[in-house]
């Protein structure tokens, strides 16, 4: 075969990588790679979007480790994930259960359950604003009263904010968990039960020393992307607080958006942005580290 | 028993996922009065379109929506094209570099995207980007979970069609059209109808790039209403229109939905 000859073959064969791969490599490093390096680049800098860039070095770093309202950031975002990762999983695992226990309707039942995931938060926070109002026409202070609780003032109490922010977030995507949730249960050996039940145990000791222990990976998928998940809430603060009162909800995200764009503070926010991304990497890492190649997750 | 235990807790727990969108389908039809003293939202007593005449008075409302249209039909477009080309190219064609490239793909997904907004923000000042369509739309003209949904896929279908279509003296393309794309309808159904909620959904790109009324998505509009209005029908009847394409795409592709969470956490 002629070296022309070869050379057509191999561009026949791989034509479609070149055509294609180059242009979207292109973009890619334009979209992604540069912006990544450009932030970090920033950190070391004063930039006021007017003019042009001084490097002050570690400045904004420092100002970073002296600064408490970042600090508090950072507090109610782990505090967000303490009371958003357990009850996202026990939501999601109880609607999955219940919809693979052989219910009719299941299909219908599941989008229900799913339908806040794909609904805009804007949507969902403008329904919950009002359900959490803290006047006595408010639906939730008029249900609790009729068990004689006192009308609470929910979104504008600063012990109550962040709790119901959580709970908003548990409703938006428990449907995805539950998702997970299903495939695990479904690939569970049917055999398994059926020699539990021959052996006489109850439904309640199948669940704890079957089907539980069995969902393990799951688990762990579901705990990481849930943690992931909350450190990166926003949508829901911006809505309904404002990331009040009093700093209760302002999230790291939250406090981001604020200092990069409603003060312009772009560099510190970069600043940020990456504390968020060492975070998230580092969780990340975890990931990889335990569940490792053993699982089918990846 | 159990099944009884199981539909009781169907049925409650469907209601609580139900009743936030029965309570803005009822809130749009409420007068203002009824709205603000009526905390169980019971079906209006004289129930009234005027919410709805009163978002699309000026046209404002409609424009948002077209603006949603516009920055989501074509990404979501782009996105099923490419990202069926390029899984295609990463699960079947050898070529140098083809792990290297993938996997520095994969390992841009933990980057979080607040960390790009400021810098992209900075680079779209300077190309005039602000207050355009371009800034939400070039970005996500395809996207790596996209790729990495088609790859999976494919991996999974055996290269004896293509080896004959080969044989046959078919060229990529014909092959990538005649035999992969068909095969990949509800892959590629699925990157679309997730490029489609997570383009018409955001709210955090547009709220940086976008700064005029007339420009924002219906997400955005819809967010400075709540701000501004403080009338509940008005709010529920803007929140039903925009919710009803949303509805409409998960009503139609549910399946890929599910099918792609699925798929996305699990190999």
């Amino acid at each position: 075969m002629t070296l022309r000859a070869r050379l057509k073959r191999q561009w026949d064969r791989n034509a479609i990588v070149y055509i294609f791969l180059i242009p979207i490599l292109i973009h890619f490093a334009i979209f992604q790679v540069y912006p990544f390096l450009l932030s970090f680049y920033l950190t070391f800098m004063d930039w006021k979007v007017i003019g042009d860039p001084e490097f002050v070095g570690l400045k904004h770093w420092k100002y970073f480790l002296s600064d408490s309202i970042a600090w508090k950031a950072l507090w109610n975002t782990v505090m967000f994930s303490v009371y958003y990762i357990v009850p996202t999983m026990a939501v999601g695992l109880i609607l999955a259960l219940i919809i693979n226990s052989g219910v009719k309707m299941a299909g219908f039942f599941k989008g229900i359950f799913f339908l806040p995931v794909v609904t805009s938060f804007v949507i969902i926070a403008g329904i919950w604003g009002w359900l959490f109002r803290g006047t006595e026409e408010g639906m939730i202070n008029y249900l609790i009263g009729l068990i004689g609780i006192e009308p609470q003032l929910f979104l504008s109490d600063s012990s109550q904010a962040l709790p119901v922010l959580a709970a908003l977030s548990v409703f938006k995507v428990a449907g995805s968990t539950m998702i997970y949730y299903f495939a695990g249960l479904q690939s569970i050996d049917k055999g398994l039960y059926e020699a539990a039940k021959m052996d006489g145990a109850s439904t309640s000791k199948i669940f704890w020393k079957v089907t539980f222990p069995l969902l393990k990976p799951i688990h762990f998928y579901v705990a990481i992307t849930t943690t992931i998940g909350s450190f990166q809430i926003f949508d829901s603060a911006y809505l309904l607080t404002g990331g009040g009162p009093n700093y209760a909800t302002t999230t790291i995200v939250y406090y981001l958006y604020n200092q990069g764009f409603t003060s312009l503070n772009l560099s510190y926010a970069a600043v940020l942005s990456y504390v968020l991304f060492f975070i998230i990497l580092m969780i990340s890492l975890l990931q990889r580290r335990f569940l490792g190649k053993e699982s089918n997750l990846y | 028993m159990k099944k009884v235990i199981s539909y009781v807790a169907l049925f409650i727990l469907g209601f609580c996922f139900l009743m936030p969108f029965i309570i803005m389908i009822l809130g749009s039809f409420k007068n203002v009065e009824y709205a603000q003293l009526d905390p169980l939202f019971w079906i209006p007593d004289e129930p009234t379109l005027k919410n709805y005449f009163y978002i699309m008075r000026d046209g404002q409302f409609l424009r948002w929506i077209f603006n949603s249209v516009v920055i989501t039909v074509i990404p979501v477009a782009s996105q099923m094209i490419f990202c069926a080309i390029l899984g295609y190219i990463f699960a079947k064609k050898k070529f140098f570099g083809r792990e290297v490239i993938f996997w520095v793909f994969m390992g841009v997904i933990m980057i979080p995207q607040q960390l790009l907004i400021i810098p992209k923000y900075i680079m779209f000042s300077d190309f005039g980007w602000i207050n355009t369509y371009w800034a939400l739309i070039v970005p996500e003209l395809w996207g790596i979970m996209g790729v990495f949904l088609v790859r999976q896929f494919l991996q999974g279908i055996p290269n004896d069609l293509e080896e004959a279509a080969y044989i046959d003296g078919a060229n990529d393309l014909q092959i990538f059209f005649k035999v992969i794309l068909p095969l990949s309808i509800p892959v590629v159904a699925t990157v679309g109808t997730f490029a489609f909620i997570s383009n018409w959904n955001d709210l955090f790109q547009p709220l940086i790039y976008l700064t005029q009324e007339k420009m924002f998505p219906v997400t955005l509009g819809l967010a400075s209403m709540l701000g501004k209005e403080g009338n509940f029908g008005i709010e529920m009847a803007g929140s039903a229109v925009s919710f009803i394409p949303t509805f409409l795409i998960f009503l139609f592709f549910q399946r890929y939905f599910t099918e792609g969470i699925q798929m996305s956490g699990l190999k």
